[in-house]
């Protein structure tokens, strides 16, 4: 471990050019945090008593028993690129001449689903990932979507294949087999970012590349990694083939026949694969010979590899000798920041590609410019992308990224939350920062300021914040883009302190709950009851773990967790709804239809999106979903929120001082569509189209108070005529199984409403894995359920897929959800009663 | 100038009054067009009408003579320009002034209008047909300053009607000093006009300076008149009323 003075690090730190900036991404226990750990002991810069222990970035106690990672921590690291492999480094803004000190910001993030919110936050303010995938499991169903996420925020990848100790020793692997496995699993990440990346975009061809050097291998486990470089430099001179030459021929189809000594592109009589013959071969070997206690053949082998053993390590034996061996060989350290520093991007060159997705603002204002040029002089820029909490209690470091200018203690800055919009004063505040500090695993440091480019964590902002925002003391500021979680907060459990007089406590720790964790909602309902909302149940449980024990501190009463639905149309209206304004002189007639199958998803991916210009939005719409072009044009509004899934269409003829009104309209649009009729929850899915409208010709008699609760009233009416109905949320859920569990995946699966849609058997493993689409009202349990019917043998990941309807008119006293809305309306304190009609219908 | 204000027993048109008395003009005669019976509110484009019953109650504490008629006509022309056109309610108006001037002389009318256009252009309709003058005094006048000068000019009067989001049931009855700040907050949220412009309420004075006597609300009740979910339209029937001497009361 470099012991560096803070000093020592800012200088580092102004070196743009060798910054890298990047997150480690996997599935859960692909492990991500024990390859963080031997990257960490190798360069970690701050060293302390603590430093060696394992799992350095698991800084919770919860996260050290449970071995998975819960939040996400950074760590900052040295590396000194040897002289030869500057050459390697493609682009001249991706190292300062003659520099061979890189700093490297790297942090872990989690693996499970339910905390992938932190995944997001730790994307936004890194470049690159670094994509580790057990070579066993393949890719799972969590690396793709972070994978996905990570290609959508423009973050560049590199692929780790892990636990490759495990290939060899447990699954005993041949060769050829665990090349397939290696090339599948390259093919298969490839597949994924060719589908959500563009080639033809700014950041060019992102697939990875073993002949490349974008793609390593080895055991986080054990400490040792390659990439095909440190191979090709071992063979270079004996071939004499130019290094990068080499690295292509270590890959894929080519073939070398040791006899002739010639290469082949197809495997021929005596011809063999130079990865498994040059590569695989010499590990296997190692392997074998300790494993099988063959010491004289060792020997020799770790003398011609030119292993140097320390002392002690001579004397070991079996795994422990192999540890030390492969280590000594392949230290994975050198690999994998070999990897880093030549293939993730700099600052300098992410920031001019990613600027245009971080900013909101005019893409030629000063901010923007900051950012695309990460310039020091620049306005400051920086964006907060989550709370971490402090050990004084209550209080949070925001922690985030530098994009432009220089973050100093003491500086007077504008701080603007998600709500911020330019040239209003809501959500905005303009307050000196306190201190900034670094932030190093479990431990931070206080530094003077920090420059663009770099990660760090600011004290004194966490008031006038909620969880993320953009800082900045340029003061046309716009906000820089809010983050887009992959996951959704669909369940919620309501929680009481088991002592009434401990309310105050219970309200303060909701506070800061909300604020540590970048996903978690907490609500307050009209009857009074605290809601929190998570990604799933185990994202549940550490939220009320950490209310209770930390952020609270008392005891609580929770009940069982529930769902949120959303409120949809199946049919169209079948009635022009007619609703009059109070002063009975304004009337609004409009229609609810059922968007085509797709669109909403498309809305929340953000592929038709409010900020689109309005003729390629329609042009989207007329080809994908038969929309008519002048309709399709006329589009006044996406809600709830301006973003969500419904949308208010025009399609009225000639109306006069329509236009006066929108605003009027849209307003009553956003809030109907935040609390719809049935039971408060959000609508989705429902294209409202305002048929026609009769207004008083005096603009003073038709103002918001008379059109908003209107447009409401109306946009009502037209979901309980359009056939209403609820839509209850979906997890994908794969399980990992041995085949005799697989029946009983499907009994715990039928019992709960879910259905197998896949099943498959992980190519050279006994294991199968099974994909199900299972109702997020029915997991509660599921894991331990399932768990009990398969020996323990399953272990299930649910991600949140998508909405579906639930069967049944929630207006029929006896459908399911009839129930449904009832019991969701006494929850959340509303008149145990369907809506009526009435109440928002008006006659002619 | 000899006046015949048209009063709705509102705020306005009174506070326009007292705005006629300031500038020298003489108040000759009430006129005031009401539902025909049986109707306590109508949707009138017009006049307002909640409250028009106790008018008599009203010109008795003014000490002035009461002109009223029933609406027999509805909006028709219902553009922001007027022709005048047969059965519409502005006729109303017109043939009631032309009654009156058959008994008393007056060459102007006293109009409460703020910013109503629609109002403004059929009053000057009518009294260009008259030849006579509107006096408005509080036309385009600032309507948050304007309430408050109300209020401090000794206008009492009382909300008789709600109809827009953020008023309900909860503000009949309030004076116009205690639904002021409602407005104010109402104004920012969803633009409601803060004199009631717009027909967001209706009130009825029970006192102002012009008064010779004040008036007493004895038996009243609540009329929810709309289903309406979020913004129901609410008034006050105003049952038995009385006017009393202020002197009484002032002891």
């Amino acid at each position: 471990m470099v012991n560096f003075t803070v000093d020592e690090i800012r200088a580092l730190m102004n070196k743009k050019k060798n910054i890298r900036n990047m997150s480690v991404i996997a599935h859960v226990d692909h492990g991500k945090s024990t390859l963080t750990d031997s990257l960490v002991s190798k360069a970690g810069i701050i060293a302390g008593a603590k430093a060696g222990e394992t799992r350095f970035t698991d800084t919770r106690k919860d996260e050290q028993e449970r071995c998975i990672t819960i939040k996400s921590t950074a760590v900052s690291m040295y590396f000194e690129l040897a002289e030869k492999d500057l050459a390697f480094i493609k682009g001249e803004d991706q190292v300062e001449k003659g520099i061979k000190g890189f700093l490297i910001n790297l942090i872990d993030s989690p693996g499970h689903v339910d905390f992938s919110s932190e995944v997001t936050a730790a994307l936004r303010v890194t470049d690159g990932a670094l994509v580790v995938v057990d070579c066993v499991s393949g890719v799972c169903v969590q690396t793709e979507t972070v994978l996905r996420q990570a290609i959508a925020e423009r973050i560049k990848p590199v692929l780790f294949m892990n636990k490759m100790d495990l290939a060899l020793l447990t699954l005993q692997l041949e060769a050829e087999d665990l090349y397939q496995g290696f090339q599948r699993i390259v093919e298969n990440i490839n597949v994924i970012i060719s589908t959500y990346g563009d080639e033809t975009g700014p950041m060019g061809d992102l697939k990875v590349d073993p002949a490349k050097g974008s793609v390593g291998f080895g055991s986080g486990l054990h400490g040792w990694a390659f990439t095909l470089k440190q191979f090709a430099e071992i063979y270079s001179g004996k071939f004499n083939i130019d290094i990068e030459k080499l690295m292509n021929k270590l890959w894929g189809e080519n073939f070398y026949n040791p006899q002739t000594k010639k290469w082949n592109k197809t495997q021929g009589e005596g011809y063999k694969r130079a990865f498994t013959m040059f590569v695989l071969d010499p590990i296997y070997k190692i392997f074998d010979a300790i494993m099988n206690y063959k010491k004289e053949e060792a020997a020799r082998l770790i003398e011609k590899l030119n292993i140097k053993l320390k002392g002690e390590d001579k004397d070991k034996e079996g795994k422990d000798l192999l540890k030390v061996v492969m280590r000594t060989w392949l230290p994975a350290g050198d690999a994998m920041f070999e990897m880093i520093t030549i293939h993730l991007p700099s600052p300098i060159t992410a920031q001019r590609y990613r600027m245009e997705l971080l900013y909101e603002g005019p893409q030629d204002d000063e901010a923007a410019k900051g950012i695309k040029d990460c310039n020091p002089e620049a306005p400051l820029m920086m964006y907060v992308s989550k709370m971490v909490p402090t050990s004084d209690k209550g209080r949070f470091y925001a922690f985030g990224r530098v994009f432009s200018g220089v973050v100093t203690s003491g500086q007077k800055v504008r701080i603007m939350g998600p709500n911020f919009v330019y040239g209003k004063k809501e959500d905005l505040a303009e307050k000196n920062i306190q201190r900034t500090v670094l932030m190093m695993g479990r431990y931070v440091e206080p530094i003077e300021d920090v420059p663009c480019g770099n990660i760090c964590g600011l004290v004194g902002v966490d008031q006038f914040l909620v969880k993320t925002g953009t800082i900045s003391t340029f003061k046309d500021s716009h906000n820089m883009r809010v983050m887009k979680f992959s996951v959704s907060p669909v369940v919620r459990v309501a929680v009481e302190p088991k002592n009434p007089a401990d309310l105050p406590k219970l309200v303060e720790g909701l506070k800061r709950l909300a604020k540590s964790d970048p996903m978690v909602q907490c609500i307050i309902e009209e009857s009074g009851e605290h809601i929190v909302a998570g990604a799933g149940e185990l994202h549940l449980e550490i939220c009320l773990k950490d209310l209770e024990e930390d952020h609270a501190g008392i005891p609580l009463k929770k009940t069982d967790p529930v769902v949120s639905y959303r409120e949809s149309v199946s049919e169209e209206s079948d009635i022009t709804c007619l609703s009059k304004s109070p002063n009975k002189h304004n009337r609004l007639f409009m229609k609810a239809t059922p968007m085509a199958e797709g669109l909403s998803d498309d809305i929340d991916k953000g592929d038709v999106n409010p900020r689109d210009d309005f003729k390629a939005r329609a042009r989207v719409l007329v080809e994908k979903y038969e929309w008519d072009t002048t309709e399709a044009r006329k589009i006044w509004a996406f809600g709830p929120e301006g973003t969500g899934p419904n949308l208010l269409v025009d399609v009225t003829k000639g109306v006069q001082y329509l236009n006066e009104i929108k605003d009027s309209v849209v307003a009553g649009f956003q809030w109907a569509t935040k609390e719809s009729v049935l039971c408060d929850e959000n609508m989705r899915g429902v294209r409202f189209n305002i048929h026609d409208v009769t207004l008083h010709a005096d603009a003073i008699h038709r103002g918001g108070g008379q059109i908003i609760p209107t447009a409401r009233r109306c946009l009502y009416a037209c979901l309980l005529t359009g056939q209403p109905r609820l839509m209850e949320p979906v997890y994908l859920v794969e399980v990992q199984c041995p085949e005799n569990a697989v029946g009983g995946i499907y009994g715990v699966l039928n019992r709960r409403r879910g259905h197998v849609i896949e099943e498959s058997q992980v190519a050279g493993t006994p294991m199968f894995i099974v994909k199900a689409y299972l109702p997020v009202n029915e997991s509660f349990g599921f894991t331990a359920d399932l768990r009990s019917n398969t020996g323990g043998q399953a272990f299930p990941q649910c991600v949140f897929d998508h909405w579906q309807i639930l069967p049944g008119d929630p207006l029929d006293g006896k459908s399911r959800p009839h129930q449904i809305v009832m019991e969701t309306r006494k929850r959340k304190g509303l008149k145990e009663a369907l809506p009526e009609l009435d109440n928002y219908l008006d006659k002619m | 100038m000899k006046v015949v204000a048209l009063i709705s027993g509102g705020k306005d048109s009174c506070y326009n009054m007292m705005q006629c008395v300031k500038n020298g003009h003489e108040v000759v005669a009430l006129a005031n067009l009401t539902p025909a019976d049986g109707e306590d509110e109508l949707d009138s484009y017009m006049y307002q009408s909640v409250g028009t019953k106790a008018l008599p109650i009203y010109a008795e504490a003014m000490g002035l003579p009461l002109y009223q008629d029933k609406i027999l006509g509805t909006p028709v022309d219902t553009r922001m320009e007027y022709t005048p056109s047969e059965n519409d309610e502005v006729e109303d108006l017109y043939r009631l002034l032309k009654r009156i001037r058959h008994e008393i002389f007056f060459d102007a009318i006293s109009v409460g209008a703020i910013f109503s256009d629609y109002q403004r252009i059929r009053c000057e309709s009518v009294c260009q047909r008259l030849g006579i003058e509107m006096l408005a005094y509080l036309w385009h006048r600032d309507q948050n300053q304007l309430l408050h000068e109300m209020v401090d000019s000794g206008v009492e009067a009382i909300i008789i009607k709600t109809a827009a989001m953020g008023l309900s049931q909860k503000h009949l009855g309030l004076t116009l000093a205690e639904i002021l700040p409602d407005m104010l907050h109402l104004n920012e949220k969803y633009g409601l006009n803060i004199c009631g412009e717009g027909g967001e309420f209706e009130s009825f004075t029970l006192d102002c300076p012009l008064f010779k006597k004040k008036i007493v609300i004895d038996e009243m009740e609540q009329v929810i008149d709309s289903r309406d979910a979020f913004s129901p339209v609410t008034f006050l029937r105003l049952k038995k009323l009385h006017a009393e001497s202020k002197c009484m009361n002032e002891r």
